[in-house]
């Protein structure tokens, strides 16, 4: 997926995982671009930056070496380079954990930036502005991309860290020596002291364009081939060995061949196919600033060289890009007809605004529901305090391990499913326990609490889960949780008799 | 002390690690929720559980790993399930139902390579033939020098008595690691502590000393390497060091930490709270062994044989685990209670 856990080696390390490298002229002001790498693929709310990686985005001047079977995108050796490096976590006056960092730009100016403020850091002129954050992740993949079959959104409610750097176009990349760039993001541990290794540690991943690994290198539709990620990983951007070369080449027209027989049709001439691989093969995502970027033009600057005419776009690639179904349609069929997969967009598109990524998805929610009965409190606590849930209609099996707080309840719904949640207090005078859920509900921070009430000479019984939905949409995570509480205290109705009818609130907060 | 000179290489904090770790574990069960049979959703989930139980004490991953497999196979009838399932069997030591969810893979199709490397780790667990556990582990580690297959390499060679062998490949494994994550250089450290603090025959407490600290300086979370450097604290006389260790580990389920946390109060006179700890401690294990009695039947032996207090129940436990995995430390432990009877 785009390049999310994109090899063995940086699976252990999600914070070194690049996920996506963008390139786009800025919605606020289109004298400026901005430059983007997300990192650490479905990060969760408190999610940070290592303190041990250099991430950078590097940009080099890029022309047009040859065109149709000869195309090739030649980069400079001069380099414009943007590196973050983090701290480890302090703690501010309310003791939650604040992460800071700086951003070096060219010339070696640093600008100190707090992670996840979204004012973010600017030069003193404001020609450069930087960012570095928790947000949605942009990026979506909605297919069986080995079998083309079209799914829902894979990343949906999925987070990202995302640097973001917003420049003056003009002052910063001066278009007036050439428009034409070529962008890579790269994360290599910062230096050892002597002594170690005895060279220096090599890094970990990279990108240029989206899926050379995951969707080119590492092909879904060919199984058991050699995984060839973490090599490619480790290598030099911008200068791919010579020798290495041949086998990375070879493994693209493999791969692309796979890709253009995967509908059962035959779209690439064994020509055009090499020239794919050979422009692909330099791996770096090209854009022009002097022309427009749009959520289409990604890949038209290297398709047009391709068939040999003047590129017309600026390339490059914006957050609400669809990379994939672009990407896709372009090696399975060579553009002959768009595949669209099975979302239109990720969980939220990008913003007009700095730091142009949207929120992170982390919105609470919260099913609340009430009932009123006849039966007084203690009576109807004998039997809803028992943490087994065992009366519970919905629960066809239960079982409950160990004693007092700590112990853990498996519940087998009659559907089949599997919840297993964990009892975190109980207070036997106010009638009313606490658990939290362990696995079997798409949730985090997952906690519901029980509680019987007197009220004149019977009870209220109120069941309030909070919740933050992770990967299902919340209306689905919501709808889960609101049938298991409300079918719960609907049955208690049968058990004892309702002094009035359910009062129940479903809110999202 | 020769290793200790040499520079440790650098990580990523120990603290930003463990919060990834959360972080990436309740991303994977995300994925696993939003679709269970989503490829590698499941491995991932038994990856992380396994990291959270290993490296910061977190006993409720077993409960959720239990969970995740029933979960799984509920949904997938292919080798996956049945690899998953030996995982978790694996996990909790419950090693004949491991090797039969590993035949059920082999029959459904499953991957060869990831098939044997799980049967060697159940071998070498077992103590089965490690001569030719040996063997496999060299050409691993060779082919990779890699220390994800150098440090099992030094755990058998341990395993045979090989400790200076087993030092030096721990060594190696240290020096040959090339990645930013704490938990598998802790994971080293960890394990030299052990080998110079608890398998050599004349065990080298200082020496053990210095790997635990390092592996609490790479991930203070480490709640075994507290328990570990808190007990040779303890040994020496220096409870307030001890102390200090095991104070911060105390959100943890494992009940080493309250136990250990017992010996220490009591050697400090504090035997009220010393007896609040050993109860704590009663009922963890209880509830461990109830749940997971061959995962946990070596640490509650040496508790029941000691502080515990309940000599037979220790022998009964002691047996129980050589039953389940002859090793020459299982055997000598069983001994060993059986002669202090």
């Amino acid at each position: 997926m785009s390049d999310h856990v994109d090899g063995p080696r940086s699976i252990g390390d999600p914070p070194a995982d690049v996920t996506d490298l963008f390139a786009f002229t800025s919605p606020e002001n289109p004298a400026r671009t901005v430059l983007a790498v997300c990192v650490f693929p479905s990060a969760g709310e408190d999610a940070v930056f290592s303190n041990a990686i250099d991430y950078s985005i590097a940009v080099r001047r890029v022309v047009v070496a040859g065109v149709g079977a000869a195309a090739k995108f030649q980069p400079g050796d001069a380099e414009i380079r943007f590196s973050f490096r983090f701290e480890v976590l302090k703690r501010d006056t309310a003791g939650k954990a604040v992460q800071r960092g700086v951003c070096t730009l060219p010339g070696g100016l640093k600008l100190s930036l707090t992670v996840n403020d979204e004012q973010g850091a600017s030069t003193p002129e404001g020609e450069i502005r930087v960012f570095a954050g928790l947000r949605s992740d942009p990026f979506y993949l909605a297919w069986d991309i080995g079998k083309l079959e079209r799914l829902p959104n894979l990343l949906q409610h999925d987070n990202a860290l995302c640097m973001v750097v917003e420049l003056d176009t003009r002052r910063v990349l001066d278009p007036a020596k050439g428009s034409l760039f070529g962008a890579i993001a790269e994360t290599v541990p910062i230096p050892q002291p002597p002594g170690h290794l005895g060279y220096p540690a090599p890094r970990i991943d990279w990108v240029g364009r989206p899926e050379q690994t995951n969707m080119r290198f590492n092909n879904p539709a060919m199984p058991g081939i050699v995984d060839l990620r973490d090599l490619w990983n480790q290598q030099t951007p911008f200068a791919i060995p010579k020798a290495l070369q041949p086998l990375f080449l070879q493994r693209l027209k493999d791969s692309f061949a796979v890709w253009d027989g995967l509908d059962g049709k035959t779209d690439w001439t064994p020509e055009a196919l090499a020239a794919n691989a050979n422009v692909f093969l330099d791996d770096f995502l090209v854009f022009d600033v002097a022309k427009p970027i749009t959520d289409q033009s990604h890949l038209e600057i290297e398709k047009s060289t391709l068939y040999g005419r003047p590129y017309q776009t600026g390339g490059g690639r914006t957050i609400d890009a669809n990379v994939i179904d672009i990407l896709l349609t372009w090696l399975v069929n060579h553009d002959r007809e768009f595949l669209q997969g099975g979302a239109t967009g990720a969980t939220k598109p990008g913003t007009k605004v700095f730091p142009y990524f949207a929120t992170p998805n982390l919105e609470l929610q919260t099913v609340a529901e009430s009932i009123e009965l006849a039966a007084a409190a203690d009576e109807v606590w004998s039997v809803v305090g028992r943490f087994s849930l065992d009366w519970h209609p919905l629960v066809a099996r239960t079982t409950v391990t160990g004693a007092g707080i700590g112990q853990v309840r498996r519940l087998t719904t009659l559907t089949g499913g599997e919840v297993v949640e964990r009892l975190e207090a109980v207070d036997t005078a106010k009638r009313s326990y606490r658990y939290t859920m362990m696995s079997g509900v798409a949730a985090s921070r997952y906690v519901g609490k029980l509680e019987v009430t007197p009220k004149s000479s019977g009870s209220v019984v109120d069941w309030r889960v909070e919740f933050l939905a992770s990967d299902q949409p919340d209306v689905l995570v919501r709808g889960r949780v609101s049938a298991l509480v409300k079918t719960g205290l609907g049955s208690l109705k049968d058990r004892f008799a309702p002094r009035s009818g359910l009062q129940a609130t479903a809110v999202a907060q | 002390m020769v290793e200790l000179d040499h520079p440790s290489p650098c990580a990523t904090d120990g603290e930003i690690a463990a919060v990834n770790l959360e972080s990436a574990r309740r991303g994977a069960w995300g994925r696993f929720a939003r679709d269970p049979r989503l490829p590698g959703a499941a491995e991932a989930v038994v990856d992380h559980e396994r990291l959270a139980a290993q490296f910061l004490g977190d006993l409720d991953a077993l409960d959720r790993l239990e969970s995740l497999a029933s979960q799984f196979a509920l949904v997938d009838d292919s080798f996956r399930a049945a690899l998953v399932k030996a995982e978790v069997a694996s996990t909790v030591h419950r090693f004949d139902d491991a090797r039969g969810h590993l035949t059920r893979a082999a029959r459904l199709g499953g991957p060869r390579e990831t098939i044997e490397r799980h049967s060697l780790t159940i071998d070498q667990a077992c103590g089965v033939e490690l001569d030719a556990v040996l063997a496999a582990r060299r050409r691993l580690a060779s082919a990779s020098d890699r220390l994800e297959d150098l440090v099992p390499l030094g755990a058998v060679l341990a395993d045979l008595e090989r400790f200076d062998e087993a030092g030096a490949v721990y060594q190696q494994a240290l020096d040959s690691y090339d990645g930013i994550s704490p938990f598998p250089l802790a994971w080293v450290c960890f394990q030299l502590g052990m080998l110079w603090g608890e398998l050599v025959p004349v065990p080298d407490p200082d020496r053990a000393a210095l790997w635990y600290q390092r592996a609490i300086a790479y991930l203070p979370g480490y709640v075994k390497a507290r328990v570990h450097l808190a007990e040779i604290y303890a040994s020496q006389g220096q409870t307030g060091e001890a102390e200090e260790l095991l104070l911060p580990a105390r959100s943890s389920p494992d009940p080493e930490v309250p136990w250990r946390l017992a010996d220490v109060l009591r050697a400090q006179g504090k035997l009220d709270e010393a007896e609040t700890q050993l109860d704590a401690a009663r009922r963890g294990f209880d509830e461990l062994l109830g749940k997971y009695l061959l995962a946990f039947a070596d640490h509650a032996a040496e508790f029941y044989a000691g502080s515990g207090n309940d000599h037979p129940r220790a022998l009964q436990l002691a047996r129980a685990n050589v039953a389940n995995r002859p090793t020459r430390r299982a055997v000598k432990q069983a001994e060993a209670i059986r002669r202090n009877r």
